[in-house]
């Protein structure tokens, strides 16, 4: 049994660290989200592109150095990311929210078909200037990948946080949120800020590209990362911050369970399954969520 | 000069509530009948037969989807799941117990319909985006429970080999028995939900999508409504999957995964929310168009490109092209093919005198 | 909307135009999936074929005939895959290379039907290498199965020679293939007596964490045997290097180590003594390739991106050439260039001492056997490249073939 209690720790710690890695990708779908209303399915599809064009750009077709690479990645994604709202997003405000799905949707596929058509449809590994060997800290076991990424998405969750809660900026943001025209009567400009989320989701994507890039390759596969976003958003709160981390260590810690104390009694792999009925359940009892704001209705 | 409806008057109900009130449009649908049943199987070979058999069925899986999304307003990501419902339940029921397809069809509806009710219950309390993600999770716990319990995947491979539909003792097995066999469902289908919208249930639906609050405050029980659209649209999709599984002669869980909701989500976008000519013009749109795309990139695109290039930028265009015309139909033409029609009908009703 | 209206038209045009083939031609109707979920296969796999042939047609035709590979991308789904099917036979194709799964067993009655044959090397069931089942249908490289059994052995030769009481952990990917190999290794426990522990990734298969924790910290396994696709297997190197655990204790399926799945989990460096189970020859030390090569450099060009991806493109190669075979066999029975799917089939079974120099196994097919003998070979990661650490072996052949008949007594009972 100690046996048991001494894995079920390493493994709490290995979801937890997971779990922030989460966090960081659903972090973009939250942005947009609390900023513009609109719901973004192609998160993962942005940081498959961010990925693949960093990867590239660092492989032996071009030779970047890590960190120009990088930094041409976080250009490439910003740059994007305003042309995209511009062109696409911009005209659907207003519209329904399966217009803005479908549309984000019809994104991904362009994003897919883009990707490799520029950059080879080859896997490419990303490597950042970190060893791969197991750190053992307490009862806790680690990969330093896991743990530069659990860093990563703290500092940017705490950092959006702060932004959304404390600057003029993000106040702004979130009253264009709450209502687009009452926010442009009192002279926020409203595009502008749209414009300044998807940035921001940008940026988050592209750190998400670099980290779970970095830890399972890159390809157009890595796409479906995106997938994990949605339980982890409706468990924490379609917008909130706060939620985001919190929803993403529920989702990281339950699969990490299940995985290991679930799946030898069912016989199939449990892991990404959890998260979906932990959502479905989170659904029935308490729809918006664990941190996320209640919505009320009128005609 | 042609689409003439003026001049008909209607002097009792019956006339007046005929589900093509006009000479003109009976006379179109007429002519489609005689067009697709008697014409199409003379005039085309097999190949092409092939491509309305798969329009046929994903205009039924389309007008499914339409109903709960065009007509009801209940966005759901999770279509194709329950196509893999009616799917299994036909091919267990086929396999199993011998059942022929008159029984075994509506039974792989009713299947789906029932797991659509269950899928529906949440949408009383949320909607929108919420409950797109609900049936997203719909879609996946329904591919996991399929593909972990061999009782109902059959096994090895999580498929089941189904024999082709016999009618009145007679095997339907080449591409035209089989062409028919998809139209008459497919027309039964178009008819229906013809129907079914002019009906109590369709007007309600209407109301609940245009605003459920209202729409409760005038005595519509929403949840009701909800669930009812929920089952229908599971039935119809449920029907799409039996009829993919008599097609094709094999009932396999990786036919129905989350890409596929995704292309009948852009069928009936693309062929236009709420309309039923819009589902079928979906239909053919989102099926012919890789083909239209590779046939086009095959000839044209080798003027451009070494031949060894084309293969590879084929594919991925085609995916390119997919996603910059849902997003041109959202942006410039948001109520779809069937607006587009419309423009075209408007047209010629005034021609040549447009003004 | 001008725009749809000459797309529309181009694309009937195009069609007009796509239908010109002259009487020397023998189609092959080769099905792709380049932007699917298994495009990493596809885009390397496919170059491979179509290579194959250019230098089958530069450099021996018989009789005058020309072999056309007509490639469609299906993106892996099932309509798709049956349109393309009906263009091949409008176009007479004599030969069908289904790709993926679900496509096969669509695809499977409609052949046996039509009369066409075709192959599905890496895909379907262990049964469908019964050619009395499925007369149409040749896997023609060795099945799950089979693949089960030559992981059990090379784990034996590795561990001393004998498994008594050592604990193999079979980590799969959770669908009806990866469970495939279960009931071999359940098969084989008591005459071998190892511990068998099983952990399943379900899909996507971008994390892992906690299965190969389980493996490495809980049940400490002696040896892995690993069935993994797509994302999988190079996330699942990362993780058990950084688990520490040693990499030539792991032996990969057939679909779990290419090329581009050692790049994504950070090269040959890294994924070093990593064992791979191949059903072609990897690497370009085989006169077919030198050819390929030779090929490219007459015209001019440099060599295919493709090619640097030996373990698809090779198998693309593989597939190729033991089409080509078939048809050759046919064509050179029939004395003329227009076969038919029938006569194709019957050149399968002549396929005689045809390995192209070492890059295919000796194969033989026989009626009752479409899968050729259930051949493998384990090929270990290099700091450079691969390295063959067996030559082509196979073994547990009676535990096998009772399993299979099994195996169908309990799929007809259902």
């Amino acid at each position: 049994m100690s046996g048991n209690m001494a894995f079920a720790i390493e493994l709490f710690g290995q979801g937890v660290a997971n779990g922030l890695m989460y966090s960081l990708v659903a972090l973009g779908f939250v942005l947009i989200y609390k900023a513009t209303d609109a719901i973004n399915f192609a998160q993962g599809e942005f940081v498959m592109i961010a990925g693949i064009v960093i990867s590239a750009l660092a492989s032996a077709a071009y030779e970047f150095p890590l960190w120009l690479a990088l930094f041409a990645g976080l250009i490439f994604m910003v740059v994007f990311n305003i042309a995209l709202e511009r062109v696409v997003l911009r005209p659907l405000i207003g519209r329904p929210i399966v217009a803005i799905i479908m549309a984000t949707i019809g994104l991904a596929f362009i994003l897919r078909g883009i990707g490799p058509m520029v950059f080879g449809a080859a896997p490419r590994g990303l490597k950042l200037p970190i060893e791969d060997f197991p750190i053992i800290i307490g009862p806790f076991f680690f990969t330093p990948i896991q743990l530069l990424g659990a860093g990563i998405s703290i500092i940017f969750l705490v950092i959006f946080g702060w932004f959304f809660l404390k600057t003029r900026k993000g106040i702004a943001m979130r009253a264009v949120a709450d209502s687009h025209q009452v926010s442009g009567a009192m002279g926020i400009n409203v595009e502008r800020y749209f414009a300044l989320a998807w940035v921001m989701a940008g940026i988050v994507a592209m750190l998400g590209g670099v980290l779970w890039g970095s830890a399972s390759g890159v390809d157009t596969q890595l796409a479906l990362v995106g997938l994990k976003v949605f339980p982890v958003v409706i468990l924490g709160g379609l917008d909130s911050i706060i939620g985001v981390i919190v929803g993403g260590i529920i989702i990281g810690v339950a699969e990490a369970l299940a995985a290991g104390f679930i799946d030898p009694y069912v016989g199939g792999g449990t892991k990404d399954f959890t998260p979906y009925v932990l959502m479905i359940i989170m659904l029935m009892i308490r729809p918006y969520g664990l941190l996320g704001r209640k919505l009320i209705e009128r005609i | 000069m042609y689409y003439r409806e003026s001049g008909y008057y209607k002097t009792d109900y019956k006339s007046d509530m005929s589900l093509y009130p006009l000479p003109i449009s009976r006379f179109a649908a007429f002519s489609l009948l005689v067009l697709f049943f008697l014409a199409a199987p003379v005039v085309m070979n097999e190949y092409y037969l092939t491509l309305l058999s798969l329009v046929a069925i994903a205009t039924v899986g389309a007008l499914g989807l339409n109903i709960l999304l065009g007509y009801a307003g209940q966005l759901s990501i999770g279509h194709a799941a329950f196509m893999s419902v009616g799917a299994y339940t036909a091919a267990n029921l086929a396999t199993k117990f011998d059942l022929p397809f008159l029984i075994t069809l509506p039974a792989g509806g009713l299947m789906a319909a029932a797991i659509g009710i269950v899928v529906g219950v949440p949408s009383l309390r949320i909607k929108g985006v919420y409950l797109a993600i609900a049936t997203l999770a719909a879609q996946f716990i329904i591919e996991w429970i399929i593909n972990h319990s061999p009782e109902i995947s059959g096994g090895a491979q999580a498929s089941i080999e189904v024999p082709r539909p016999t009618l009145l003792g007679e095997k339907l097995e080449s591409p035209v028995e089989l062409y028919y066999f998809l139209l008459i469902v497919a027309v039964i289908a178009v008819i229906a939900t013809q129907n079914l919208i002019r009906s109590r249930i369709g007007r309600a639906f209407v109301a609940i999508r245009d605003q459920d609050i209202a729409a409760e405050i005038i005595g519509i029980s929403v949840f009701k409504y909800k669930l009812y659209a929920f089952a229908i649209s599971s039935f119809y999709a449920g029907v799409t999957g039996v009829l993919y599984t008599y097609y094709l002669g094999i009932a396999s869980y990786e036919q129905f995964q989350l890409g596929v909701s995704i292309d009948y989500l852009a069928m009936v976008i693309i062929g236009g929310l709420g309309s039923i000519l819009g589902s079928v013009f979906g239909a053919f749109f989102i099926s012919l168009l890789p083909i239209a795309i590779r046939l086009f990139m095959e000839s044209v695109g080798s003027i451009f490109v070494e031949p060894d290039v084309l293969a590879q930028s084929i594919s991925q265009l085609r995916q390119i092209l997919f996603g910059v015309l849902i997003i041109v139909f959202l942006i410039v033409e948001p109520d779809g093919l069937n607006r587009l029609w419309i423009n075209i009908r408007n047209y010629f009703r005034v021609w040549p005198f447009s003004h | 909307m001008k725009f749809f209206t000459a797309l529309g038209a181009a694309a009937l045009a195009a069609g007009a135009l796509a239908t010109q083939a002259s009487a020397k031609d023998v189609t092959i109707g080769l099905m792709c999936d380049r932007t699917g979920p298994t495009s990493v296969t596809g885009t390397a796999l496919c170059p491979g074929y179509h290579d194959y042939v250019n230098l089958y047609n530069t450099q021996k035709k018989i009789g005058e005939c020309k072999i056309v590979a007509h490639e469609i991308d299906h993106e892996y789904k099932v309509p798709a895959a049956v349109e393309a099917y009906q263009t091949y036979k409008s176009e007479n194709a004599v030969l069908i290379s289904p790709y993926g799964t679900p496509m096969v067993y669509a695809l499977v009655q409609k052949m046996a039907e039509d009369k066409l044959p075709g192959t599905s090397a890496g895909f379907g069931t262990a049964l469908a290498g019964n050619g009395e089942a499925y007369p149409y249908m040749f896997p023609i490289a060795a099945s799950y199965y089979s693949q089960a059994a030559a992981a059990v052995k090379f784990a034996k030769d590795k561990l001393g020679g004998s498994l008594k009481g050592k604990k193999i952990a079979y980590i799969y990917y959770d669908n009806p293939a990866g469970t495939e190999g279960i009931p071999v290794l359940e098969k084989l426990q008591p005459k071998e007596g190892y511990e068998l522990r099983t952990f399943a990734v379900p899909a996507p298969g971008v994390e892992m964490g906690p299965q190969i924790l389980d493996i490495t910290r809980r049940y400490r396994a002696d040896f892995v045997i690993s069935h993994l696709f797509g994302r999988a297997p190079s996330v699942s190197l990362k993780e058990f290097k950084r688990a520490g655990f040693p990499l030539d204790k792991i032996v990969g399926f057939v679909w779990a180590g290419s090329e581009g799945d050692i790049k994504a989990a950070g090269g040959n460096e890294f994924a070093a003594g990593y064992n791979t189970m191949q059903f072609a020859g990897v690497g370009q030390d085989y006169p077919v390739i030198q050819q390929i090569k030779a090929m490219y450099k007459a015209e001019g060009k440099p060599d295919p991106d493709a090619m640097q991806y030996t373990v698809y493109y090779n198998r693309g190669v593989f597939q190729a050439a033991v089409h080509i075979a078939a048809i050759e066999n046919a064509i050179k029975a029939k004395g003329s260039c227009d076969v038919t799917g029938e006569q194709v089939r019957d050149g399968f079974y002549q396929i005689k001492d045809f390995t192209l120099g070492g890059l295919l196994p000796p194969l033989q097919i026989t009626k009752k056997d479409h899968e050729g003998g259930g051949w493998v070979r384990i090929f270990q990661v290099t700091k450079d490249g691969y390295k063959p650490v067996t030559d082509w072996y196979r073994d547990y052949r009676p535990e096998i073939s009772n399993l299979l008949i099994e195996e169908i007594e309990k799929a007809k009972k259902k």
